[in-house]
């Protein structure tokens, strides 16, 4: 310390609370008996009025610079006597708490011991006091906008949420259109909308606010910078189709490639250029990079001179202050011959299913398999989750039991002679989906629990689906004419990619942990960073949306604000002593702590927006470089080493 | 020369589990030995053994800490670095001579004052039973 | 402060293993032109001083004495007195004396059980019940009296004033030339610093440092011995406990550069209270599980004997400076 310590020490009655059992008079002796004490007080309520003028007035009068009050607990009244502290004239953190009420004259009964323990504490603190340093937070302006990544259910909700409050939204999505797989779901129960009709809503609620601009196309090529203060490169991939697109469709009867349809989970082949489905946004063709072959055949053909097989990829850089992951889900991919998968027309998954119930799906609707209409058709549910194969999760994906019976009823309708088996190993419809299984059940679905995976045999066009039933303990063996294998929700497939951009960390099963699952279920640990949707596991259609305005609204929290302030505890870094070890990366949750680069070495940084002062990489750092303020190794250590006096 | 010997326990706590713990313990009245001094801090993250070993140096006759409860902590993680380096240091502990049941590490949540009651008043009579801890003295000028 | 022209330098060894005498020749054989310059008063090692040439010896006349060993012996207080009396500096040279060293482990047994073990269980001891004592009658009738062997192994720092430390076991030559250029210098740096190494942890000149990721989380910890490793990847993160993080640089990598993980001989940075410590708390932390049976299997795998590892070099110099219990003082 570059100046002598002159410590000041208030010892509180509280009345009665403390005096009543402490030797207030013997403390107050006490104290001021200890190294670096220069004056030391008793009264009789510290947090009144006069109580903290004493401390105002003793600074000034013994030009104290530090404060040391034995009182109740910090919880109640640190704020107070900081506040004191500074009006005195001294930064607020040149101050220590003891609390010698909650802890002593509260919980012990006799008069002595309950003193000794008051001045032992006294002296801890008065050591510790003596090594206090003036600490600030950071401030730091904010940039009033927000970033949303993923244009599916949730992020549309988070961004219609944070644009209706007034801020700039940049709404960036990975695929042509915006929607997610909402877009591709005949019906949610609950709403009684069609997923398309749902999206379409939201779109058009969309457009019309000026402060959303959305990119399609795009990905997310960088971020930098930090909570309030990030700096975002969105690569904005070619499109090579412009808004001159009359969606007449002439392109696609010349186009030479085909690939399989993602929007119908492969079930039918799509062109290289391609309209993701009726009504999707933006109402402009697309040309798919990694399939076209740049023949030209559809530039020839477009009346309107719409497609520029020239055009470049684009980066643009944004400033915001929040972001909002709303990345989604895939569907669980079964692998070529998981239960039949990928030998025959006949094996399909549930979404695949929901493509060929809807109506204004590629077979309108009409349920048809191989030519013919499938009568016997066996569910078997829970693949890809509760670790029914190999590759499977391990976890419950919530909404297949309700997509599946759904779907189940909707055949039954469809072809009510059908024969529906239900393979399952719980039933989970959940809350009101309860109906949905009573339905089934009175429409006549056979349901059939099993405890190990069933079995799947192809034999050309003949399929049969052997399982062994362990309510009536027996095998069954069940010739279907379509088996559909109920698939869960699964991480996107390209989480490795956002990984590496934000960051985010996953859990075992890659789905993106949140900061805490009751306290703060939609955000990251990392400041500045919130998750919506099925991005942090699977969830239905409703749930995701009520994410996404949860999101919204803590993201709210940053940018609804002027400025952003950091903790004054924080962490930092010694850079003459930091080796660059790395140890201390690594132990931080909030990502607050990255490498630099001085005078040719790398040594640690610590954010101070991020940092949330807990001390734990002070604690693992092995040189001592990494310290926290407030709590550095020779405070602590003095108040250690005063312990038993 | 019937003096009690009466264990000095160091206890780092948390400030947001175990040391609102025994704030609550305070409020509720709770009564229990008065052998207890507590050091605080921010997360039972923070408590490098180090720390650990000074008290003992200093004549701790035996040290706690305590922090949230797994999966609780408030700021994520910072109790399970501190799980980790308890087990490495418990074990060291041992090597040194220092009996187990001298340092402790306990989950205490910040409504479990009963815990933080129930720790202390067992802490106490087991470290009364061993005696004091036996530490050689200031050795010429290694200070 | 150094005697014109001539720099007169003392050499001592206490419970030492000789390295520390090789050491200072190689540095020596460096540097040759410094035989030149240095007067050597006592060196036992290699020449037939007595104590009486030391005894007769003007009080700090002396310009510099480099001590190395740890205190085992009354024998060696009685020298460390000494030599601190008759000389201007003090250094402890060497782990030995800086922080007690290898030897500085046996305080883990009583020193009853370390004579015992050593003279009577080994299984190469004819006569199994004899033991070193203070005073030995010859078959001829004279009376030798012996040093005793103190209950404890101590640094040096604990019998006298040490004004500077040269750390390593022993100290490169690059070292020991880095601090006598210091030392000739005449401009000394604050008492008690240590001379000629880094101030920083090894991990700063490691060529390993690079090859860690940002993040470092290990699943497993194992010993060299039994596991193979890259040579061209930092051990730690291979699950080789390597002491680099926390131990003092300066001895360029040595031992990682041929993929044998830092044991921490250049000792302790200013920055620790506890060295054995602070290793305890890095190795640990970076432990990548959150279940207790898990972390105690990894530990009990990797580190069975933590004294060994966190305190190879330092247990005498630790805060709980074993064994426990009250060493009489004498001579203190």
């Amino acid at each position: 310390m570059p100046d002598e310590p002159r410590i000041g020490v208030y010892v509180c009655h509280c009345g009665t609370n403390i005096a009543g059992l402490i030797d207030v008079k013997e403390v107050v002796r006490y104290a001021s008996t200890l190294p670096n004490v220069v004056i030391a007080r008793e009264y009789i309520f510290m947090c009144s009025e006069p109580g903290q003028e004493l401390i105002v007035n003793d600074i000034k009068e013994y030009n104290l610079n530090r404060v040391v009050v034995a009182a109740c607990s910090p919880s109640l009244h640190e704020v107070t006597f900081r506040n004191a502290v500074m009006r005195g004239g001294l930064n607020p953190y040149l101050f220590e708490m003891v609390n010698i009420r909650e802890h002593s004259s509260w919980v012990h009964i006799d008069r002595r011991e309950a003193t000794e323990k008051a001045k032992d504490l006294i002296r801890m603190a008065v050591a510790k006091a003596a090594l206090l340093e003036p600490l600030e937070e950071a401030r730091v302006s904010v940039a009033k906008n927000a970033l949303v990544i993923g244009g599916g259910a949730a992020g549309i909700r988070s961004a219609l949420d944070l644009a209706r409050a007034g801020f700039n939204v940049y709404l960036v999505e990975r695929k042509p259109t915006l929607g997610g797989h909402t877009a591709r779901i005949p019906l949610i129960r609950y709403l009684g909308i069609r997923g398309d009709e749902l999206v379409k809503s939201a779109i058009n609620e969309l457009v019309k606010i000026p402060n959303i601009k959305a990119y399609v196309n795009s990905e997310i090529d960088s971020v930098e910078g930090s909570a309030g203060n990030f700096k975002v490169k969105i690569r904005i991939k070619p499109r090579l189709v412009n808004s001159k697109c009359t969606l007449c469709g002439e392109c696609v009867k010349v186009c030479p490639i085909e690939v399989p349809n993602e929007y119908e989970y492969g079930i039918v082949k799509r062109k290289a250029i391609y309209i993701p489905f009726e009504g999707a946004y933006p109402p402009i063709y697309a040309i798919d990079l990694e399939a076209c072959t740049k023949c030209g055949e559809c530039v020839k053909v477009c009346p309107v001179g719409a497609i520029d097989l020239s055009e470049q990829e684009r980066i643009e850089e944004v400033e915001v202050g929040a972001i909002i992951l709303a990345t989604g889900y895939d569907p669980y991919d079964p692998e070529k011959g998981e239960l039949g998968y990928g030998l025959s027309n006949k094996v399909i998954t549930l979404f695949q299913l929901h493509r060929l119930l809807d109506e204004r799906g590629v077979t309108k609707g009409r349920l048809v398999v191989n030519g013919s209409v499938p009568r016997r058709i066996a569910f078997i549910s829970c693949i890809g989750s509760l670790r029914t194969t190999p590759r499977s999760y391990k976890f419950c994906s919530r909404m297949c039991c309700s997509a599946m019976l759904s779907a189940a009823i909707k055949i039954l309708e469809q072809i009510p002679d059908a024969s529906i088996y239900v393979l399952h190993k719980d039933i989970r419809t959940y809350g009101y989906d309860e109906d949905i299984y009573w339905a089934a059940l009175e429409k006549g679905v056979r349901f059939v629990r099993y405890k190990e995976t069933p079995e799947v045999e192809v034999q050309g066009e003949d399929i049969r689906v052997y399982v062994r039933d362990i309510t009536i303990n027996e095998y069954l063996e069940i010739p279907s004419d379509l088996v559909v294998l109920v698939v869960g929700m699964a991480p996107g497939k390209y989480m490795r990619q956002i990984l590496d951009v934000i960051k985010v960390s996953c859990g075992e099963e890659g789905f993106v942990n949140e900061a805490h699952l009751k306290l703060r279920p939609v955000e990251a640990p990392s400041r500045g960073i919130f998750l919506a949707g099925a991005v942090t596991g699977p969830k239905s259609v409703i749930e995701s949306i009520i994410h996404g305005s949860a999101a919204a609204s803590r993201a709210l929290s940053i940018i609804s604000k002027d400025l952003i302030t950091g903790e004054a505890q924080i962490a930092t870094v010694n850079e003459d002593l930091c080796s660059g070890c790395r140890i201390c990366i690594g132990m931080c949750p909030y990502n607050a702590i990255s490498l630099k680069q001085v005078n040719g070495r790398t040594i640690a940084s610590v954010n101070p927006l991020l940092c949330a002062a807990c001390g734990t990489c002070a604690a693992a750092c092995p040189s001592g470089a990494m310290q926290q303020r407030g709590f550095k190794d020779v405070q602590l250590i003095a108040q250690v080493r005063a312990f038993r006096g | 020369m019937s003096e009690k010997f009466e264990p000095k326990i160091l206890m780092f706590a948390c400030n947001w589990c175990a040391y609102a713990a025994a704030d609550l313990a305070g409020t509720s009245r709770m009564k229990y030995p008065p052998n207890l001094r507590i050091i605080r801090v921010m997360c039972s993250g923070r408590v490098d053994p180090q720390l650990v070993l000074e008290a003992f140096a200093k004549g701790a006759d035996g040290v706690i800490i305590a922090g949230c409860r797994p999966g609780d902590c408030h700021y994520i993680e910072g109790n399970y670095k501190a799980l980790r380096r308890a087990i490495l240091l418990r074990k060291l502990l041992e090597q040194l001579g220092v009996e187990s049941e001298r340092f402790r590490l306990e989950w205490i949540a910040a409504s479990d004052a009963k815990k933080l009651v129930e720790v202390t008043h067992d802490m106490v009579e087991k470290i009364r039973k061993l005696g004091p801890i036996r530490v050689v003295g200031e050795v010429g000028s290694v200070e | 402060m150094l005697s014109e022209g001539k720099v007169r330098i003392a050499f001592y060894w206490m419970a030492s293993c000789g390295g520390c005498e090789e050491a200072q020749v190689d540095a020596v054989s460096d540097e040759p032109s410094l035989i030149n310059i240095l007067d050597i008063v006592f060196w036992p090692v290699a020449v037939d001083f007595k104590k009486e040439d030391v005894e007769k010896l003007p009080d700090k006349s002396v310009d510099v004495a480099l001590i190395n060993g740890g205190v085992r012996l009354s024998e060696h207080i009685e020298m460390a007195k000494l030599l601190r009396r008759k000389s201007k500096i003090v250094i402890a040279y060497g782990a030995c004396s800086s922080w007690g060293g290898i030897p500085g482990l046996a305080n883990l047994y009583s020193r009853e059980e370390v004579l015992s073990r050593i003279y009577s269980e080994v299984p190469t001891v004819y006569e199994k019940d004899k033991k070193p004592t203070v005073k030995y009658i010859t078959e001829e009738g004279i009376e030798l009296e012996l040093p005793e062997v103190l209950p404890i192994l101590l640094p040096l720092n604990a019998v006298i004033e040490v004004d500077y430390y040269i750390p390593g076991c022993p100290p490169t030559p690059e070292t020991t030339l880095n601090a006598l250029k210091i030392l000739l210098s005449g401009k000394l740096p604050p008492k008690g610093s240590v001379l000629g190494a880094s101030q920083r942890a090894l991990c700063d000149e490691c060529p390993l440092n690079v090859t860690k990721p940002e993040k470092i989380l290990i699943k497993n910890l194992s010993r060299i011995y039994n596991t193979r490793v890259d040579p061209g990847k930092c051990l730690l993160i291979q699950g080789i406990p390597c002491l680099g993080p926390s131990t003092r640089g300066g001895c360029t990598a040595l031992c990682p550069r041929v993929a044998m993980p830092c044991i921490g001989c250049y000792g302790p940075l200013e920055t620790h209270t506890d060295y054995g410590g602070k290793v305890i708390s890095f190795l640990a932390s970076i432990i990548d599980s959150k279940d207790e049976r898990e972390i105690a299997r990894i530990i009990e795998e990797g580190v069975p004997d933590p004294a060994g590892l966190a305190y190879k070099f330092t247990l005498p110099a630790s805060r709980l400076r074993l064994n426990l219990m009250k060493w009489g003082g004498r001579g203190a």
